[in-house]
């Protein structure tokens, strides 16, 4: 890992949603003091006015016919955007924004679940009502109910050049999307294996985590996240989570009890497993990406595995709720940030996986930013692609199916 | 003049009536009618009374984390009297100057967050943390010995959570025992022991642990022995006989509310079992959240909470019987 990025503040989604529910939000703010709240509105609310473009802007938007409104709300999940080095309670990319276009963002971190969140615009999209929000962010299966739903609006690509044309191709083909106007991917991150390799071993794959060896049984931990455990579990398997069915829901389901009477498994506990791992009490669990490397500091012994099998990931989402007023302002925005320079200023601020092509160039050709081109959590190296495996879309039927089956793994 | 007289009753209820109104009754009027719904988020809600299979289909399945519920609160309501009844015993009778500093100790943890109480003693009982880490270096303990993710780290979470619960009432009953009724006891009598609390203390105790043994299938013999020891040794010496004739009796009000309110958040608790817990040792209040929150399943989840709520009522209801307020002031004394 290079030795320049420093991970010490870093919080990501995930470890925001553990934090924030158990800790509570005092607790949270205290960790996340560098990084600004949410509660604050970052763009600031001054009216002044617009100015130029700075000259080191680099991509024009051509052709954009649409006028920009005079402000955009925004609703997003914790940490997922640039805080301005210099002012920590302001969005850089936002203020980058309104200086160029004159629109204040309403920029608030108010999602921290999609059933939640979606849940409280429900009423006011179903009765066609402005939902209050121009951009929501969400993950892929809540995109593709939400399609389904007709809860979106279609983006008008016209608008959107940049998007088009510097989404990367692995983002594409999606079934619930195929003509990808009805959201842009956000941010993507990973769930593989945290462990470590002084107490277990060297391992490389996911049976590890379902075999019974004196190293790790009762050090083992699954995470409460449905898709994630049953995901992997599927690929220890050789089943396919890309073609979820409930046999191989069942057959995951199975492998994971079986785990649990055979003692194997201490907690399917997701979010604290961190502290698990850090304490010693877990030397193998099911983890995310982004926490392991922020681990690195209290406990250099845990590595993230890429394993054989392949790891699974997920992807938020920006999409226009339906009834948004601001839609034309929306679509400017998500396109602002599919600029490649802006996007490698938005990813330096935070540690995903980027949809956005060539910010990983404008790195490797920067003098003080070449170490984010070797992070292996923002750009997985060319070998690990092939093994990103997405969880496959639902039914509502299925999905209460596999939540049903998966409770019995959590232990309720 | 008269008229608005007898308004001011009404007056005086009205603000505590609006809220139970608001923010009690009317939500559980909503849970009650959401117990009878059909449907999903996407296709939405029907209501109809031939939904009431909600709630056998609701139980049916999590029959064990009710028992477990059941077993954990009533474990910990005993160990927090056990533990509680000593200590208000202490602050009251031999408190002196020092009674308002105890007592602002025993509630000084509310001023923190209930999780993060709950989470530090993940950190107290770490598998190799500052009480077990030591014994093990030691060789007192096998190094795979826990006891977080196991329901005996539940238990203790929750009887740590309620422990000023049960302090407070007792401690105000047993302040308002006149202790000229002790020493009249005495001056007709009572020993300061008793020659049978051996033998009591002996069976108490050593039950208690055998009892608990057995829901937790630990080994029972050692633990028991220990415990009638314990038991026999505190019969003997501690406990007086104006104390089981008088003072005891007098602080049952106490106790009885401590339990109630010890047992009743304890019976819906599911921080303990989620933090401290692991698959095997979830209850009922985890099922319900999951229901609620994770599979959007609102009818199975307000039809659990309120067999819940039945439940408890049912209990709280056969424990007045048994051992009322009225009864005990009234014919016991």
């Amino acid at each position: 890992m290079p030795d320049s990025i420093d991970r010490s503040i870093e919080i990501t989604r995930r470890r925001f949603l553990a934090g924030s529910a158990m800790a509570g939000f005092a607790a949270f703010l205290a960790a996340c003091g560098t990084q600004g709240t949410g509660t604050a509105a970052p763009t600031g609310t001054s009216g002044t006015p617009a100015t130029p473009p700075p000259s080191t802007a680099p991509v024009e938007t051509k052709g954009v016919e649409a006028t920009y409104s005079a402000e955009l709300n925004w609703a997003n999940w914790c940490c997922y955007l640039d805080v301005d080095p210099n002012d920590d309670t302001k969005w850089k990319t936002l203020e980058d924004f309104k200086a160029a276009n004159g629109t204040t963002v309403n920029y608030q971190e108010v999602i921290d679940e999609n059933e939640g969140f979606v849940a409280s615009i429900s009423n006011q999209i179903t009765a066609g009502q402005d939902p209050g929000w121009d951009i929501i962010v969400v993950t892929d299966w809540m995109v593709a109910r939400l399609v389904r739903l007709g809860w979106v609006e279609q983006f008008s690509l016209n608008n959107m050049p940049n998007y088009v044309a510097n989404v990367r191709d692995v983002y594409k083909d999606q079934d619930w999307d195929p003509t990808m106007d009805h959201h842009a991917p956000w941010q993507t991150g990973m769930t593989g294996i945290g462990y470590d390799p002084t107490k277990t071993g060297e391992l490389t794959s996911l049976k590890s985590l379902f075999e019974v060896n004196s190293k790790w049984k009762g050090k083992t931990e699954y995470l409460t996240e449905m898709r994630d455990s049953i995901g992997l579990t599927m690929l220890a398997l050789g089943l396919d989570p890309r073609n979820p069915t409930r046999d191989g829901a069942d057959q995951a389901v199975a492998a994971m009890l079986k785990a649990r009477s055979d003692g194997i498994v201490r907690d399917v506990a997701g979010n604290y497993y961190t502290e698990d791992l850090v304490s010693g009490a877990a030397v193998l669990c099911m983890a995310w990406s982004g926490d392991v490397v922020g681990l690195a500091s209290d406990a250099p012994n845990i590595k993230f595995l890429f394993p054989d099998e392949g790891v699974m990931f997920w992807t938020d989402n920006a999409v226009i709720p339906k009834g948004a007023v601001h839609k034309g302002t929306a679509e400017l925005m998500i396109d602002w940030c599919y600029v490649p320079e802006h996007q490698a200023q938005i990813e330096a601020g935070i540690s995903y996986v980027t949809p956005v092509k060539g910010v990983k160039e404008l790195y490797e050709a920067s003098t003080d930013q070449k170490a984010l081109a070797e992070d292996p959590l923002r750009f997985p190296p060319a070998e690990i692609e092939p093994k990103l495996v997405q969880f496959g879309i639902l039914s509502e039927e299925d999905e209460k199916y596999f939540n049903e089956q998966f409770a019995k793994v959590i232990g309720v | 003049m008269q008229r608005r007289r007898a308004l001011i009753p009404y007056l005086l209820l009205a603000p505590g009536l609006l809220w139970l109104l608001f923010f009690f009754a009317w939500p559980l009027v909503q849970v009650f009618v959401a117990s009878f719904w059909s449907g999903s988020v996407e296709r939405g809600y029907s209501f109809s009374l031939s939904n009431w299979v909600n709630y056998p289909t609701a139980i049916e399945p999590v029959l064990p984390h009710v028992g477990r519920s059941l077993l954990y609160s009533a474990t910990a309501t005993v160990l927090t009297l056990l533990i509680a009844y000593p200590l208000a015993y202490t602050i009251a009778m031999r408190g002196g100057r020092a009674k308002n500093l105890l007592l602002f100790l025993i509630v000084a943890p509310f001023f923190t967050s209930f999780l993060l109480r709950t989470l530090s003693w993940k950190i107290l009982l770490g598998d190799s943390g500052v009480i077990f880490g030591p014994l093990k270096d030691a060789g007192l303990l096998p190094p795979e010995f826990r006891v977080l993710a196991t329901p005996m780290a539940v238990v203790a979470g929750i009887t740590y959570n309620f422990l000023p619960f049960m302090t407070l009432p007792i401690y105000v009953a047993l302040e308002k025992v006149d202790f000229r009724l002790v020493e009249a006891a005495r001056d007709l009598y009572a020993g300061p022991w008793r020659r049978q609390g051996t033998v009591v203390g002996a069976i108490v105790g050593g039950g208690l642990v055998a009892g608990l043994a057995l829901a937790f299938g630990w080994s029972p013999a050692i633990p028991t022995i220990l415990a009638a020891l314990v038991g026999a040794i505190i019969g003997r010496f501690l406990i007086s006989e104006a104390f089981v004739r008088v003072t005891f009796p007098l602080s049952l009000p106490g106790v009885f509310a401590g339990s109630l309110l010890t047992f009743i958040p304890a019976m819906g608790d599911y921080v303990n079992a989620e933090f401290l817990g692991n698959p095997d040792s979830r209850m009922l209040g985890n099922v319900i959240q999951n229901r609620f929150l994770t599979q959007n399943d609102f009818p199975e989840a307000s039809a659990l909470s309120f067999i819940l709520m039945g439940g408890i009522l049912v209990i709280v209801m056969i424990y007045t019987r048994v051992l009322g307020t009225d009864q005990l002031t009234q014919s016991r004394v």
